[in-house]
């Protein structure tokens, strides 16, 4: 049950972090489908810094991935920028942008990959291995039966996570610039008409999405794979898009989803584990979060509500 | 100095195709009601967009205050205290009344000495002093969603006020009021004079400014035509200097001669996703020959109505009987073929495809059939007769006729195009939603010859209208909706305006 | 202002501002910054760019060798191009379908693996005569992509689920199955592949001597042709094909017109679906012989570049599958011949996909300028 609790947390958190950078975008009405690349692309960036100065560290040093996560964050930020570009400045279609950010980033970061290991590590791989992040248990409250589970065990990334979502959620509702953001997603005319730039308050979200995807993303580097490669695009980004859906595109409903892929996917696990059935039953566990994502979306997609303006194409001009 | 607060001089703008403003100047003194007067299209939203930052003049002037500007944006108008109540409301639909108020000056608090959020507690004190200040008494607390127009209207005042405002800019207020919303915002912009403010209002109807205006200057086509002193003329002289040419404020129309029944609505009622009621129960029976015109404020269930009965949206309870025969759960297309034409209120997303040549527009409706195609193969070559007879015999204009994509027409012509398709299936059933809106007059009086002719062929017209101007000239039948449901029905002959005005807003519902 | 654009106005303008020759320039345009920013991209990693795209054009038989193994020839290498061809041709017909009808199939690879895997278990690995075995193939297929499509138009018609979510879950669902499947009843225990079908049932027909040459030659070919000239003839003159057109367009036009949107929509899925699943045979049952588990085929996603780049048009996406498979399937000569990693081909038709994306922007530009003039 305990193992249940951690790796779930574990799985559930990062997604619910890259859901949140997805709620933030769709929020402010440009569509977010590019959540996986800007995820991948960010988590490229972060383990290709982390294996550069792996060398001037200890082995165990945690610096490195410290670092790998600032480093995320702003590659996936930077690739952001694309999808920013071709949905405000060229009026896109923002779903084939998403996508094509999605394709572009496989493949970048696939080439990438390989040809910095052959050219400057001088390896013959298509990975950046980076070993899986320390973990570290609460005193005390970790004793408490079930409910100390989640505090047994902790990446500490899922820390960061946690602080990050609470400081997004309060500047999503209750700054002044979160008021300006949803605004945008529901009339992007009467936003303009206050005085306050809608493009300018859309670009800040996308990055911000981005940024949360690269931090998403490295995360999962550093516990699920324990290494960077292609491998990384499991459909992730989807997952948080269907979490972001059920969650209504709102902030601690989304948690909920995240919470149920990810304790769904380790119970499938342990119950391989435990019913000690061969290595090939994994693959009917590794599908189970995408049958319940189908299977969820048949149930809310009908009900929720998207934001009214989300995918329209903003023209000043049009009145 | 001048004593005038706002000068425009020599504006000229120009966009792709036309000249918008030619030369335009006009002189605001300072706490006087200033109309601006013409037809859609003369040029009257884009002069004020250009005083509102919206736009900038190709060429001339603006001086506000004695002094030479070039308003850049919204918010730098704003900065001159000037403000714009829009045409179409700016508002966000799932926000606050006070949200929306505030959105780009939130009045914050902060808390351990440096993290600001929005103090929206302040906000809601803030803004029902302000409204209670005017008279315009709203509750901040309540979302725009869930408020009708004519306090969303209150919202968009209170916007410009909360913005310290001193000039005011109105664009077609009372569009979409009741006439006695239209007395009641009257005196609200007759109080706000009172306070020194500066009212500028863009309309195209004439007792309006009769009523409030100071004085008021004539557009026509994108030229200033003249500046007149409202107290010293007539609404016919202006009516003319408007139009360029002598205009009938009625139409044409013999005494009607009803015949069998065809439209017979029982008890309907349509729903929403949220199984709120937009149409209660409803019950009302066309003729042929006949023109039965719903009444009513936009809003209230009549464009439901007309979907209900052409079958794009699923009632919950209730028939709709079309030549004797029940219609309710035929499919759109059966409705169609069974005899109902139908032209939408909205002609750009529903009327027509607007990626679409003209003659695919043209044959929408009958391309499945012979002789448009056969065994599901289409014939290029009959699309493109039967779009060359319906462009000659209706007069619709565009830059390369047939193959034209509609997008690129003028709305006019747009219309024009789905007039006479829906015309040409040749149904019993002519159903019109708004068929005017934002037309100019020549396009409107054009219209309205066609519903008569259409009623003199012996159709049965059901005619959907905000304007009471066009239900009184219109028709034979009146059915006022108000809130879903029907009010009155009755021959048009028996009621006046007044009646009809009081109805709409649901007086007199016993 | 901006006059110090005014050159570069002048020459873009001249090139792609005309009408007619827009829809064709801006797609040439795209390719030719792609191919700059990866020839700049080789240079950099100290390679020969004109030498490295001649090796493109080598691996794809369309330029010959320095060299040729035993009854190898350019004419075996472009047999074998066209082999690759196939299932992209198909899967692009399959895009640009969904695409028509405003809806964007990226499932295609996942509709494909359903189709090739179901095909292999059936008719593959049967022992049925090959006149039999290979009509069987192809409907079997056709119909197991048709079969996905359709469940994705349902979901959207009945559910509202965005198709986007719903065929990438269908891809990583499919996947899983196929590979648990593979792995626990079908597994090769040698190549860790699903056990090759027999040659009566493949598409492909292996190792045939013409003169002095043996090569693999693609009957799907043939099919691909047709399924252009089907689709182009659906969307152009078919009552169908209006349908689907006027969906795309408008749904609440379409609906008013009295379409019905929901059936026209899964109509116009299971037509993608089933071209997704011919892809899908002539890669799996054809091109190879047997799959991979937990492996997606790229060709999928390689399909939207070229049903992006070809205007959604079945003529232009002769052209553009042409270009894409040129640069995919000669990237393993390439790496071999100069030396650079193989996985730039998908790099670049990334690039390509990047710029086409950006069309409708350049299109809206051009058209600006113009009435500026």
């Amino acid at each position: 049950m305990n193992t249940i609790i951690i790796d779930g947390l574990s799985f559930a958190l990062p997604l619910f972090i890259m859901a949140i950078g997805g709620i933030y975008c769709e929020r402010s009405g440009i569509t977010n489908l590019a959540i996986e690349g800007l995820q991948g692309f960010g988590a490229f960036c972060g383990a290709l810094f982390a294996v550069s100065i792996a060398g001037s560290f200890a082995g165990n040093s945690p610096v490195p991935f410290y670092l790998a996560m600032v480093f995320a964050f702003l590659g996936g930020m930077l690739f952001s920028l694309i999808h920013a570009l071709l949905c405000i400045r060229f009026k896109a279609n923002q779903v084939i942008s998403g996508v094509v950010i999605n394709i572009l980033a496989m493949a970048l970061t696939e080439f990438l990959t390989k040809q910095i290991n052959a050219s400057i590590f001088g390896a013959a791989s298509n990975k950046f291995v980076l070993g899986v992040s320390a973990r570290l248990t609460v005193p005390v409250i970790s004793k408490i039966p079930l409910l100390g589970a989640v505090f047994t065990n902790l990446y500490p990334f899922e820390l960061v996570i946690v602080l990050i979502a609470f400081l997004a959620w309060f500047v999503l509702y209750k700054t002044r610039f979160g008021l300006h953001l949803r605004a945008c997603g529901d009339n992007p005319h009467a936003v303009d008409a206050a005085g306050i730039r809608v493009g300018r308050v859309r670009l800040i979200a996308v990055m911000a999405s981005g940024a949360l995807s690269g931090l998403g993303g490295i995360c999962f580097a550093y516990s699920i794979s324990a290494n960077f490669s292609s491998n990384i695009y499991s459909g992730y980004g989807y997952l948080a898009i269907a979490a972001l859906i059920f969650g209504n595109w709102k902030i601690m409903p989304t948690l909920g989803a995240c919470l149920l892929f990810g304790f769904a996917r380790s119970a499938g696990y342990e119950l391989v584990k435990v019913l000690g059935m061969p290595s090939t039953y994994q693959d009917l566990v590794m599908l189970l979060p995408y049958v319940l994502t189908l299977l969820m979306l048949i149930f809310f997609s009908k009900k929720n509500h998207a934001p009214r303006a989300l995918g329209e194409i903003y023209d000043k001009g049009a009145r | 100095m001048s004593d005038y607060i706002i000068e425009m001089n020599h504006i000229t703008k120009r966009f792709p195709g036309i000249v918008a403003n030619d030369d335009v100047s006009i002189k605001v003194k300072k706490g006087e009601i200033y109309a601006l007067l013409g037809e859609n299209g003369a040029g009257k939203s884009t002069l004020m967009s250009m005083l509102f930052g919206m736009y900038e003049p190709d060429e001339g002037e603006i001086i506000i205050r004695g002094q030479k500007v070039k308003i850049l944006s919204p918010s730098h108008a704003t900065e001159l205290n000037i403000g714009m109540v829009h045409q179409h409301f700016k508002l966000v639909s799932n926000y606050t009344i006070a949200e929306n108020i505030i959105m780009g000056m939130e009045p914050v608090k902060k808390h351990l000495g440096f993290i600001k959020s929005v103090d929206i507690k302040k906000a809601n004190q803030e803004i029902l002093e302000l409204s209670r200040k005017f008279g315009l008494e709203v509750d901040p607390t309540k979302v725009i969603e869930d408020v009708n127009v004519s306090i969303q209207q209150r919202v968009e005042i209170l916007k410009m006020l909360y913005r310290e405002a001193e000039i005011l800019i109105f664009d077609e207020p009372t569009a979409v009021l009741t006439p006695q919303e239209i007395e009641f915002l009257l005196e609200i912009i007759k109080g706000l004079r009172k306070d020194g403010k500066t009212i500028i209002l863009i309309t195209h109807k004439l007792e309006e400014i009769k009523k409030v205006a100071d004085r008021c200057a004539i557009l026509c086509r994108g030229k200033l035509i003249a500046v007149l002193d409202v107290a010293a003329t007539d609404t016919k002289t202006m009516a003319n200097m408007m139009v360029g040419r002598e205009v009938s404020f009625t139409v044409d129309k013999k005494e009607p001669k009803f015949g069998r029944e065809i439209l017979k609505v029982e008890n309907l009622t349509v729903k929403n996703e949220d199984k709120f009621d937009l149409v209660k129960d409803v019950s009302f029976t066309i003729h042929a020959g006949e023109i039965f015109v719903i009444a009513g404020v936009s809003g209230n269930g009549q464009v439901e109505l007309a979907d209900a009965v052409a079958g794009l949206l699923k009632h919950s309870a209730g028939r709709v009987i079309l030549n004797g025969a029940d219609i309710s759960n035929y499919t759109i297309r059966r409705r169609n073929l069974a005899g109902i034409s139908y032209i939408p209120e909205d002609r750009h997303n529903v009327g027509l495809v607007m990626d679409f040549s003209l003659s695919d527009n043209l044959a929408l409706k009958n391309y499945f059939e012979e002789p448009f195609s056969g065994k599901g193969i289409v014939r290029e070559g009959e699309f493109a007769a039967y779009g060359e007879r319906l462009i000659r015999e209706y007069d619709i204009r565009s830059s390369q006729g047939n193959n034209t994509i509609v997008r690129s027409m003028s709305g006019g012509n747009q219309q024009k195009a789905i007039i006479a398709r829906e015309i040409e299936l040749g149904s019993d059933l002519m159903i019109f939603v708004q068929p005017t809106r934002g037309l100019d007059i020549g396009a409107i009086e054009n219209i309205h010859r066609q519903i008569v002719a259409q009623r003199d062929a012996g159709k049965a017209v059901l005619l959907i209208s905000l304007e009471l101007d066009e239900v009184m000239n219109l028709a034979d039948t009146i059915g006022v909706i108000y809130n879903g449901e029907i009010q009155k029905i009755a021959d048009a002959k028996t009621l006046t305006p007044g009646q009809v005005g009081e109805f709409m807003m649901g007086v007199g519902h016993k | 202002m901006k006059k110090k654009n005014g050159l570069i106005q002048k020459i873009i303008l001249s090139t792609i501002g005309h009408e007619k020759r827009q829809t064709y320039m801006i797609p040439v345009f795209s390719i030719l910054i792609s191919l700059i920013v990866g020839a700049v991209v080789i240079a950099f990693l100290g390679k020969n760019p004109f030498l490295a795209y001649y090796n493109l054009l080598q691996g794809s038989g369309l330029a010959p060798k320095a060299s040729y193994a035993g009854y190898k020839g350019i004419i075996t290498d472009f047999a074998s191009f066209l082999n690759a061809l196939t299932p992209m041709l198909f899967a692009a017909l399959s895009v640009i379908i969904a695409l028509k009808a405003g809806l964007f199939n990226i499932g295609v690879s996942g509709q494909m693996l359903a189709a090739g895997f179901t095909a292999t278990i059936l008719i593959g690995y049967s022992v049925l005569p090959a006149a039999v075995a290979k009509p069987l193939v192809v409907v079997i297929g056709f119909v197991m992509g048709a079969l996905v499509g359709a469940l994705v138009g349902y979901f959207k018609h009945k559910f509202n689920i965005n198709e986007v979510v719903s065929t990438i879950m269908l891809n990583y669902i499919i996947q899983y199955i196929v590979s648990f499947f593979i792995n626990t009843f079908y597994v090769d225990p040698v190549s860790r592949q699903s056990k090759t079908v027999g040659a009566a049932g493949r598409l492909t027909l292996t190792d045939v001597v013409i003169g002095s040459y043996k090569m693999d030659i693609p009957l799907g070919i043939l099919l691909a042709a047709a399924g252009i000239v089907v689709t182009a003839f659906l969307l152009k003159k078919t009552t169908l094909g209006f349908e689907i057109k006027a969906v795309g367009s408008s749904v609440r036009a379409a609906e008013y017109a009295g379409i019905r949107v929901g059936r026209t929509r899964v109509l116009a899925m299971m037509l993608s679906g089933g071209f997704a699943g011919l892809a899908g045979v002539t890669y799996y049952v054809g091109y190879f012989a047997s799959i991979q588990p937990r492996v997606l085929a790229g060709t999928g996603y390689d399909a939207i570049a070229v049903a992006l780049l070809g205007n959604s048009s079945p003529v232009g996406i002769v052209f553009s599958s042409f270009l894409i498979t040129v640069i995919s399937k000669g990237s393993t000569y390439m790496s071999s011949a100069s030396g650079v990693q193989p996985e730039i081909a998908s790099a670049i038709t990334g690039v390509v996909l990047l710029f086409s994306a950006c069309g409708a922007f350049v299109k809206y530009k051009v058209d600006r300028w113009k009435e500026e003039r």
